[in-house]
């Protein structure tokens, strides 16, 4: 039981880590909250509601994303969120730290 | 008032006033397409769904601390260091200056107790130490809360650091602040203390009580005295200022210290330093024998002075004692091999 905390408490600060580079990858496209997480989920990562929406928040007031109210289709209005230009600069530097990091840790695993 | 806005209520009130109608609209929606998701249309499930679904929300306080992190601290990593200086500074700064004045004021109004005003002193300068340990606290308590996000230690790595930042010195004092303040203090203490009831007499004119020091020491020794003590002020400045005891510091220690030496021995030797006058006065009220205190006033001088040498001397070999330290280097690593 112990072992299991321990794993899931690391695979937490694993996970918080990852996610904004998550979020911003999949932003090019203007998602709103619920469909991001529906987009996440069917890639296989499955995040709460309660950790996703705040973390847009951040990244939009750290001029990641930027976002609007806005009624699409039919419907209520919705909150939008798209990766916004300095959002993909940082982006693409990400990436490339990603797979550096990606790269090491798989061959010390090895 | 339906569980949802219960519930969405219930988030706003642990969010900042700023955004909170915006991030109360975005969390409706969201509830609303979770809703539509779970199949609310259903009548006769909707109850449930909505306790299912504010239940996988969890717990508002939590959700709204996810917006802004709630500070479960009075001072943050962001400002801690800020504020310790802060405090440092002006504990230093006001606590031997208020001490000095109430000390210096207490004794203008009663100039033979010495004890009374000490006390006055230190009891002042506590209280006002605690009042200023309050109002600091607080005027940080909310600096903090004045940061929108909380400082977050990540966020700091954006100057690089270079070798040019070391300091030169060893990076701890030799002689620590307070050391330094202490004896500052207490040259201006001994300048007052000797200077105050002087000129206080010499304002007065001879009428008044008379002096406890022989005032014929004004032709001579008490201008070296002050020339000393100043010096001293000086140097204990500078000490106060490098805090470590480099070459020059140390000299010039050695040099006070034996100029000080010399002054006292010679003083007590040569000179009547207590006023006979006032040993006259004090035999009058008293009714003793003038030898005794002739005897006794010669002893306390002789052993003041024997006090006074001995401090002076201490201070001086360990000065140099601890100049020879600065330039030590770290002791060296003792590395064992390990028997495999």
């Amino acid at each position: 039981m112990e072992n299991d905390e321990l794993v899931q408490n690391i695979l937490l600060e694993l996970r918080r880590g990852t996610l904004s580079i998550a979020v911003l990858s999949q932003l090019s496209k203007e998602e709103y909250g619920y469909s991001l997480l529906k987009a996440l989920s069917d890639k296989g990562l499955e995040v709460d509601q309660s950790t996703l929406y705040p973390l847009l928040r951040r990244l939009e007031a750290q001029g990641l994303l930027q976002s609007d109210w806005r009624i699409m289709d039919e419907a209520r209005p919705r909150r939008y969120y798209v990766i916004s230009a300095q959002g993909k600069t940082v982006l693409s530097k990400l990436k490339q730290e990603w797979s550096v990091m990606a790269e090491t840790i798989q061959k010390m695993l090895q | 008032m339906s569980l949802i806005d219960r519930y969405i209520a219930e988030v706003g009130r642990h969010l900042p006033e700023k955004n909170r109608t915006d991030i109360e609209a975005e969390i409706r929606s969201m509830l609303e397409d979770m809703l539509e998701e779970s199949g609310y249309q259903a009548k006769s499930a909707q109850e449930k769904v909505i306790v299912e679904t504010l239940e996988q929300l969890g717990d508002p306080k939590l959700l709204a601390s996810q917006y802004a992190p709630s500070r479960r601290y009075l001072i943050g990593p962001g400002w801690y260091d800020a504020y310790l200086q802060t405090l440092q500074r002006v504990l230093y700064i006001v606590l031997p200056i208020f001490a000095t004045v109430t000390f210096i004021l207490t004794l203008a109004d009663n100039p033979l107790d010495f004890v009374n005003a000490v006390g006055e002193a230190v009891g002042g300068a506590f209280s006002v130490g605690l009042q200023i340990l309050f109002w600091i606290t607080i005027v940080f308590v909310f600096l903090e809360r004045s940061d929108e996000v909380p400082y977050q230690v990540q966020n700091t790595g954006s100057k690089k650091w270079t070798v040019s930042q070391l300091p030169k010195m060893p990076y701890k004092r030799q002689i620590s602040i307070g050391e330094a303040l202490t004896d500052i203090v207490m040259d201006l203490f001994v300048f007052l203390w000797i200077a105050l009831p002087l000129f206080q007499n010499w304002l007065q004119g001879d009428a008044n009580p008379v002096p406890f020091l022989n005032p014929d020491l004004w032709n001579l020794w008490f201008p070296i005295f002050f020339v000393l003590m100043t010096l001293n002020l000086i140097h204990d400045v500078f000490k106060l200022k490098i805090g470590n005891w480099t070459p020059t510091l140390t000299a010039t220690n050695v040099v006070l210290c034996l100029a000080s030496i010399i002054y006292v021995v010679a003083l007590v030797t040569t000179q009547q330093v207590i006023n006979p006058t006032f040993l006259a006065t004090l035999d009058s009220t008293q009714i003793s024998e003038l030898r005794n205190v002739t005897t006794w006033s010669t002893w306390t001088v002789n052993i003041s002075a024997a006090i006074f040498v001995g401090i002076l001397i201490w201070d001086m070999v360990n000065s140099v004692r601890l100049a020879r330290r600065l330039n030590e280097r770290p002791g060296t690593l003792v590395i064992t091999k390990s028997v495999s």
